[in-house]
């Protein structure tokens, strides 16, 4: 009766998988919120999203519990592009006075 | 009963708070003797087996925790850089502040990774989990950050 017809074992790998959604998405947005001020900047962390998000795509149940350390390596190096391109982008890209002009397409 | 698997319970239960030079040795250590077991020869390399799965998922999921901190912090910085109107009296403040957050971003991000590797080391070779360097940087980071941010504010008011 109380019996649980999935094993416990399934719960911590989907709870991973929805960990490397969240992250997939979380590069999306930061590539998204980075279009808006530098397309170029923009568009390569859009673009380096996509294989974090194939990670998460090909990641199903028990089966593919540890991701090998070469994936792991790929998130921690678009991280890093990330920030690069975000620094390129805060030192020397397009730096509005106000926010009203940034939405304004200054 | 502890969750294993639920995130970091079962596997920061057995965290060593005094890693000493035993506990540290995992990150030093090289090749694997795989014949001999680790309690037959005290100064022979530990064998290694592989964790329980809920403890590896755990592991990475603590990794793209701190993978997500470290892509907040980037875009903290930069919408600081970009996002602030300029602090009067004070032109480069918003890069002051919004830089080293970048930069921290990026550290963290690499740390998250080596951190990750060397806890999956640990969860080998059944050892208590070396101490983590990320929460003592981030939060010093921050602190660091939020003292120049109100250095930056109070110049930018008293010109």
């Amino acid at each position: 009766m109380s019996a649980n017809p999935r094993p416990p074992v399934i719960d911590p790998a989907n709870r991973t998988r929805l960990a490397w959604t969240r992250t997939a998405v979380a590069f999306a947005a930061l590539g998204g919120a980075m279009l808006k001020l530098s397309p170029v900047a923009g568009l390569v962390v859009l673009v380096l999203s996509l294989p974090i998000w194939a990670v998460t795509s090909r990641r199903h149940g028990l089966g593919a519990a540890a991701a090998s350390p070469r994936r792991l390596r790929l998130v921690t190096a678009t991280v890093v592009v990330v920030a690069f391109a975000a620094l390129l982008v805060a030192i020397f890209g397009h730096s509005p006075d106000s926010l009203g002009q940034l939405l304004r397409g200054r | 009963m502890t969750r294993a698997g639920d995130g970091h319970e079962s596997p920061h239960d057995r965290r060593s708070d005094d890693p000493g030079p035993a506990d540290t040795g995992p990150a030093d250590t090289g090749p694997l003797d795989d014949r001999r077991p680790a309690a037959s020869a005290p100064d022979a390399e530990p064998a290694e087996t592989e964790p329980d799965p809920r403890f590896t998922l755990a592991n990475e999921r603590t990794f793209l925790a701190w993978s997500r901190t470290a892509l907040a912090l980037v875009a903290a910085g930069l919408g600081i850089v970009q996002l602030l109107p300029p602090f009067p009296g004070v032109p480069a403040g918003r890069h002051v502040v919004g830089v080293p957050l970048i930069v921290l971003g990026a550290v963290m991000a690499v740390a998250a990774y080596v951190d990750m590797m060397r806890n999956q080391r640990a969860l080998r070779r059944n050892q208590p989990l070396p101490r983590s360097v990320l929460p003592r940087l981030l939060a010093a980071t921050i602190g660091g950050v939020a003292t120049v941010a109100a250095v930056v504010v109070l110049l930018s008011a008293t010109s």
